[in-house]
């Protein structure tokens, strides 16, 4: 018995401790400086200066929108693209296909996916180029540094967690409930959006909240498609960090993110609890 | 099942406790650069002949300057890097936080050899030395842009619009270039708001954050002319482009790649031997022909061809680079990011 409990405690000291080395020691020393001075007294001047300050406030504003711009368009295109692939895809080399081809580009760095960007939107890109090409537009869009090329940005690199979720949760989805309820005389739509929809909501909330943290969070693709013309908080911390090497700051900056990020995925997850007889 | 994994414990453990003791001469040194093109060269450079004439290899520990100085601050106590490349800037920020030694001209004997200009000291102490210049000069399209560029303020002009480019604060030129155009214009460091005003009406497609972005700006045609440093935007001319690159009238701004021997290393007598490595006309030379540094030693000869690609173009010498007090520019870094962020990063 206590050697069965031994070898439990030793497999559990393993993650424990990397949870403790590479997760909470980080945290511990960023939320540390945060709280200080320089010179080590405790202080929450840095809150303050950012909390009173209203620039910092437009920021936030522009960070949370593009986060729930980004998982809003990713959820109306990723649930049907993840409807596709579980339901309607009946062969099924074409669907294994389509989940690789939905997945490989994961495998390669944030950074040259957005330079991919960059190429694509950019005054002579290819995305100019065929809006011309078609008539739909006499002069080049602006997409670069406009919110809009950052957010075409995020969604094409959150899309695959949104269609995996679902599509994991749809996969779920007992078929019996959706003959049952055809068979009472539900119309498709109606057997969608009683049965099918609420079933696969959990889901689709674990895709979205884990969209909206990696959008709001996002450093890389926004830095590189704002083109330096409009700032991201994500943006603000690593300013302090690598140019102006104010820890003190910059700590404080990162937890007042963390903080309104936990309250605003909270209070989404409250909102959309399904209600229990 | 537990006894081999122990006896494998105490091995490991034995050698690691013994070997340091063993070696008089290291077998290898670890030394931090950057990457890319930059970490090619030292290594072709500097690294690679300076195992070849004293056997000791050398281990590459790549990251950009700001990285390896957090690097260095973790390592205070029992340091694992002995030489280090850092920028100019951060290299006064790492003589602040007390990681860099010495270095001792009996042990660097080719620091005689070296600019003045290049030897950085504070008091008593050389914190640095320079191991070549580079520049932020005007880079431009030369199939889109009919006439060479004279004067930064030819990127004002109406037929650039939307097509300019030049260095945001995330950028380790970013601040400098700010109190560089305001040092043009005639403006005080103490008061940037005229400058602010002016790079305002700027009509930029982008502020660059990296060196890559600015180059994948030109290279696209999203930025037909701006800033740019020289290293990259003769990379890129040599790549093909038609991609040109002056010093204006003004002059252009520069700094230095710079080599520090690292507080406390083990491996003092290697690390000092590498530097002198570095400052021969032979490496000097090299990095001036492989990334068109400016040579911060005496007497380097290089091709013609490269001549004209070094960081103070075709007429200048290291005499006409706009080298600035990184210490003033350090203490106004906070106010020039803030205030680029109210004025400039947002719409």
């Amino acid at each position: 018995m206590s050697g069965r409990l031994r070898t439990v405690l030793l497999l559990c000291a393993l993650p424990a401790a990397f949870f403790v080395a590479f997760f909470l020691a980080p945290m511990a020393v960023v939320l540390i400086a945060s709280l200080t001075t320089p010179d080590g007294h405790l202080t929450f001047a840095h809150y303050l200066r950012i909390l009173a300050d209203s620039y910092h406030w437009d920021v936030l504003w522009v960070t949370f929108r593009l986060g729930a711009l980004t998982t809003l368009v990713s959820v109306l295109i990723g649930y049907p693209l993840a409807w596709y692939l579980v339901r309607v895809v009946r062969w099924r080399p074409w669907r294994r296909f389509c989940v690789i081809l939905l997945i490989v580009p994961l495998f390669t760095s944030n950074i040259v996916r957005s330079f991919g960007w960059m190429v694509l939107l950019g005054r002579n890109g290819l995305v100019n180029d065929s809006l011309i090409g078609l008539g739909l537009i006499e002069r080049p869009m602006r997409f670069l540094g406009t919110e809009l090329g950052i957010l075409i940005g995020l969604v094409y690199i959150l899309l695959p967690f949104i269609v995996l979720a679902v599509g994991n949760a749809l996969a779920k989805v007992d078929p019996a409930l959706e003959h049952a309820a055809a068979d009472l005389g539900a119309t498709p739509a109606g057997t969608f959006w009683t049965i099918t929809f609420p079933l696969s909501l959990p889901g689709l909330m674990s895709g979205a909240v884990m969209v909206f943290m990696l959008a709001v969070s996002a450093y890389v693709t926004p830095a590189l498609l704002s083109g330096g013309r409009i700032t991201v908080f994500s943006m603000l911390i690593f300013q302090q960090y690598s140019s102006v090497f104010d820890f003190n700051y910059g700590g404080a900056l990162s937890i007042t993110m963390l903080v309104l990020t936990l309250v605003l995925v909270t209070l989404a997850g409250r909102l959309s609890e399904p209600r229990r007889a | 099942m537990n006894r081999p994994v122990r006896l494998a414990t105490a091995m490991l453990a034995t050698t690691l406790l013994t070997a340091p003791a063993l070696a008089q001469q290291p077998a290898s040194i670890t030394v931090a650069w950057y990457g890319g093109n930059w970490g090619d060269a030292f290594r072709a450079c500097v690294a690679e002949p300076f195992t070849k004439a004293t056997g000791i290899a050398v281990k590459a520990e790549i990251g950009t300057s700001t990285v390896t100085l957090s690097k260095l601050q973790q390592q205070k106590a029992a340091p694992t890097i002995d030489v280090a490349w850092m920028d100019g800037g951060i290299s006064e920020l790492a003589l602040a936080a007390e990681v860099t030694d010495n270095l001792d001209a009996a042990a660097i004997p080719n620091l005689a050899n070296t600019l003045p200009e290049a030897i950085y000291k504070s008091g008593s102490t050389t914190y640095a030395v320079g191991t070549g210049y580079y520049s932020l000069g005007l880079t431009y399209n030369t199939q889109k842009v009919k006439t060479a560029p004279t004067s930064w303020n030819d990127l004002w002009k109406p037929e650039f619009e939307d097509a300019v480019t030049i260095p945001s604060p995330a950028n380790s030129a970013g601040v400098p270039f700010v109190m560089f155009l305001s040092k043009i214009w005639g403006g005080t460091p103490g008061d940037l708001a005229p400058t602010f005003k002016k790079i305002k009406e700027l009509k930029a497609a982008l502020f660059f954050d990296s060196s890559g972005a600015a180059t994948n700006a030109y290279q696209s045609g999203e930025a037909i002319i701006g800033a740019h440093f020289n290293v990259g935007a003769w990379d890129l001319a040599d790549k093909g482009l038609p991609i040109g690159f002056v010093v204006p009238k003004e002059g252009a701004w520069a700094t230095d790649a710079r080599l520090h021997l690292v507080k406390g290393t083990p491996k003092k007598d290697a690390a000092a031997k590498f530097i002198n490595q570095a400052l021969t006309p032979e490496a000097s030379g090299c990095l001036a022909e492989k990334l068109y540094l400016g040579p911060s030693v005496k007497n380097v000869v290089v091709k013609p061809e490269t001549a004209r690609k070094l960081p103070w173009g075709e007429t200048g010498s290291v005499k006409t680079l706009q080298v600035f007090d990184w210490t003033e520019i350090n203490t106004l870094r906070s106010g020039v990011v803030d205030a680029w962020n109210r004025e400039i990063a947002r719409k």
